[in-house]
């Protein structure tokens, strides 16, 4: 029997770059296919090709054995190929029971069936295993995991036979993922194929059958087995060992810059008190919507809390007032890079230079002055590229981090806020960060890090604390905690005991 | 594509489409450039069905003393355009401006007074507009066409409607005005040169000097471009987006003070459709509707391509009414040509 899908000699070329120089690989019907590869490997150009939004330059993609027509993404979808992006593509004011069904609506006459609708979907939630969710709700009132149920249901309402997944854990905790596990074992139990891409290599092993490894934009080895060991995908994705992917860890010494005191904004954050030494780095674990990233942007002034005090180096902030705290030598990478961290059409320079544009003015600013303190600052983080004055947008995720941190190492802060530094990063660009970070705190600046990833936490904070609910819960020193233990904390006590069954 | 020596494959490069883009980066100079060579083709155009008219000194000191007021009004146009917000009043505010100074001196007064009335005034109704904005959170455009409203109806209520004479303020004349008379800021020549067009380059200047080299010009442009983000690299938003609305208004009140020297007169019934001119010649330039992308260049180069569009217009005998269309589908074909994500 011909695979569900394969992919021959696959080349697609854009002005001046070539993105795929020849990708092959084939998924076999019930399978769980797992992509991986550097940022800029061409999994995105791929998925892309699969599903009709780019037409390839040269090669095959066959679906069944017959040949897909290429850049119709109409095509794609009736043939059965499906795909969920990383950015969910929902309507925020629709129904749940709108969104499944948006651009193929039942109909009676020239009518909505709307009880048809709210009946299929309320089916096809149910087939994956999420009867909780009322599909009259309205998506907006929906967390981001249950928000990626409802694009799974949407893909499933097309009789899909191929769902493509491009990084769908990178918005999810671990609590989360384990429940997305289980909607993916459904669907491949119902004989669906699952293309599966993310930067999480645990994960594959936990999902996957089979593993291709894209580099530069080629099969560098495919139809790997799921259990090869994480050193050799690595190796085979970086080209090289990463010997060592966290940094030394570091321990503070310094004395107490930021100081919490009971800060809260309800619903989010109640009550939270914490401190951060010089040197210190500082971990903020715990789920999705356990009140960690409202705990920065309350800390950062972004938001008013409506009890408590920030104070840096024993000043206290003013609430609600970013540039105070700026000012008093706090520095953020939001979680969401390109919403919330960068101008993306400018350059890089300029976007180094917005938070401290104040020491290149003497009554004009001095751009050459300008370029050179911010070209100095991405060398130092080995930024690529090299030309300063490129537009944001062109870079990869792990170099738009570089940029977010280029800006708060010109300024020199002395406190960082760092939420999700390493989303949708891959792992060698995620050691380089690691060891940003570490030099950071070496160099003195109390940093405090939000992230989903335990295992990022354990590897590189000196402290960690667990935040369940708008609270903090558990505090363990780096060196003794463990992944298991955290995430026991991280999620509530009714549902500790079933989840860490199905985690472990 | 890129020319550093760490290349390791976690430090690989940009994402496909990186070539398209960074031609892109320079988009806002091609279009300099573009119109420029418009500049050009028009005059050569107008010399060639004019000869006799069209490429004069007279003709071209009357031009660019005509685009003096809508140029000024650009500029405030490009500062509050590149926050991604728009200011419909300031037509409306000019001819308010004017009539307030106008009734400020009238029966008796000094140029002095009348130009400080006129500023005053336009900055106080320009204030209201940044406030409705950045505190009151009423849409820009909405905040902006109540005031075009507003400011209109002050503007006929202040004199019973009718226009009020000032020709004759501080030695003024139409012939040779006494230097420093209100009608030498109009008419009057320095070096052949008519002062509202010192007044006009003094302003484009300015802007440009603020817009690009001054940090205060980088945070209006942030704010346009990604407001969230600005506010996270510690931009002080609102008091930025406050800011523009203010200028906007001072503008109005230095384009209010030429018209009025120009004409001899204030009147409630002038400065009508100016947004019209002023946004246009805006969006002709290449500053993104969108916010985050703005040239004051490209500003003044759709302020003097819509003067000989105009002046040509005119030589040729084609009505005010013509004009009219023509100016909207200058102005609906340049904001079509703009690049998607440019557009509103």
């Amino acid at each position: 029997m011909a695979p569900v899908l394969e992919v021959r000699g696959l080349v697609k070329e854009y002005p001046g770059v070539k993105a795929l120089k020849g990708v092959d690989f084939a998924v076999e019907r019930g399978e769980v296919h797992c992509l991986l590869g550097p940022n800029g490997a061409g999994k995105s150009t791929l998925i892309k090709c699969v599903s009709g939004a780019v037409a390839p330059t040269a090669g095959e993609i066959l679906l069944d054995g017959d040949p897909l027509p290429v850049g119709d993404p109409s095509a794609s979808l009736r043939r059965g190929v499906a795909t969920i992006y990383q950015e969910l593509d929902l309507v925020d004011e629709l129904t749940v029971a709108q969104s499944v069904f948006l651009a193929h609506e039942p109909r009676r006459g020239p009518f909505l069936d709307l009880e048809r609708m709210r009946r299929d979907a309320a089916a096809l939630l149910a087939r994956l295993g999420h009867e909780a969710i009322d599909p009259r709700t309205k998506v907006r009132e929906l967390r981001p995991a249950a928000q990626q149920v409802v694009s799974i249901a949407r893909a499933l309402s097309h009789d899909v036979r191929l769902l493509i997944m491009d990084e769908p854990s990178a918005i999810l905790d671990d609590g989360e993922i384990e429940t997305l596990f289980g909607v993916v074992r459904r669907l491949t139990a119902d004989g669906v194929s699952v293309v599966y891409i993310s930067h999480r290599l645990d994960e594959i092993r936990r999902i996957g059958d089979r593993v291709t490894v894209l580099t530069d934009g080629r099969t560098a080895a495919t139809d790997l087995p799921a259990a090869t060991p994480t050193d050799e995908l690595v190796e085979l994705m970086v080209g090289r060992a990463v010997e060592q992917l966290y940094p030394e860890r570091p321990h503070a010494s310094g004395e107490v810059v930021l100081d919490v005191r009971g800060v809260r904004r309800l619903p989010s954050v109640r009550a939270v008190s914490l401190q951060v030494r010089a040197g210190e780095v500082v971990g903020l674990g715990g789920l999705v919507g356990s009140g960690r990233t409202e705990l920065l942007r309350l800390i950062y002034g972004l938001d008013a809390p409506q009890a408590g005090e920030v104070r840096v180096g024993g000043r206290r902030l003013p609430p609600g007032r970013p540039d105070r705290a700026i000012a008093a030598g706090l520095g953020l990478a939001p979680e969401d890079r390109k919403s919330q961290g960068l101008l993306l059409d400018w350059s890089l320079t300029k976007n180094v230079s917005l938070a401290d544009l104040g020491r290149f003015e003497r009554g004009l600013l001095s751009v050459r002055a300008e370029r050179a303190a911010a070209r100095e600052q991405l060398q130092r983080l080995r930024t690529v590229p090299a030309d300063a004055e490129r537009a944001v947008r062109e870079l990869s995720g792990g170099n738009q981090q570089k940029v977010v941190l280029a800006r708060w190492l010109l300024r020199s802060c002395r406190v960082l806020l760092l939420d999700e530094p390493t989303r949708g990063v891959d792992v060698a660009t995620k050691a380089e960060l690691y060891r940003v970070i570490g030099d950071l705190a070496a160099a003195g600046v109390a940093v405090l890090v939000v992230s989903s990833e335990l295992g990022e936490l354990v590897g590189i904070c000196s402290r960690i604390l667990v935040m369940r609910e708008g609270e903090t819960v558990f505090e363990v020193d780096g060196e003794r905690a463990s992944e298991r233990e955290l995430l026991r904390h991280a999620v509530a006590p009714t549902e500790t005991a079933d989840l860490i069954e199905e985690v472990t | 594509m890129t020319t550093s020596p760490a290349s390791g494959p976690g430090t690989a490069a940009a994402p496909p489409s990186g070539g398209g883009r960074a031609r892109r980066l320079s988009g806002v100079r091609l279009q300099e450039y573009a119109l420029v060579l418009v500049v050009i083709a028009l005059f050569v155009a107008g010399s060639i069905l004019k000869p006799d008219s069209f490429p004069t000194w007279d003709n071209v000191r009357n031009m660019l003393t005509q685009a003096s007021v809508v140029g000024v009004l650009a500029i405030g146009m490009t500062f509050v355009i590149a926050t991604a917000g728009i200011d419909l009043s300031v037509g409306s505010m000019v001819a308010a401006a004017g009539m307030f100074g106008g009734v400020l001196v009238d029966p008796e007064g000094s140029t002095l007074l009348f130009v400080f009335g006129a500023l005053a005034f336009a900055t106080a109704l320009g204030s209201i507009n940044a406030i409705a904005v950045a505190y009151g959170r009423v849409v820009p455009f909405i905040a902006t066409l109540a005031m075009f409203s507003i400011a209109r109806g002050i503007a006929l209520l202040l004199n019973d409607k009718l226009p009020v004479g000032l020709l004759e303020l501080n030695g003024g004349s139409f012939g040779d005005p006494a230097p420093f008379s209100l009608m030498w800021f109009g008419t009057g020549r320095i070096l052949g040169i008519p002062v509202s067009v010192y007044v006009f380059l003094g302003v484009v200047v300015a802007g440009w000097l603020v817009l690009n080299r001054t940090r205060y010009g980088r945070y209006v442009v942030a704010v346009g471009g990604n407001r969230e983000a600005a506010r996270i690299a510690g931009v002080p938003v609102r008091r930025t987006i406050l800011s523009v609305y203010v200028l906007s208004g001072l503008l109005a009140g230095v384009a209010a003070v030429l018209l009025c020297a120009r004409l001899g007169s204030a009147s409630p019934v002038s400065g009508n459709l100016y947004e019209l001119d002023a946004i246009g010649a805006v969006v002709i330039g290449g500053t993104s509707l969108a916010g985050g992308r703005a040239t004051i260049v490209g500003t003044f180069l759709g302020v003097l391509t819509f003067a000989l569009i105009f002046s040509l217009m005119t030589q040729l005998d084609l009505s005010t009414e013509v004009q009219q269309v023509v100016k909207g589908a200058i102005v609906l074909g340049a904001v079509l040509i703009q690049r998607p994500e440019a557009r509103l």
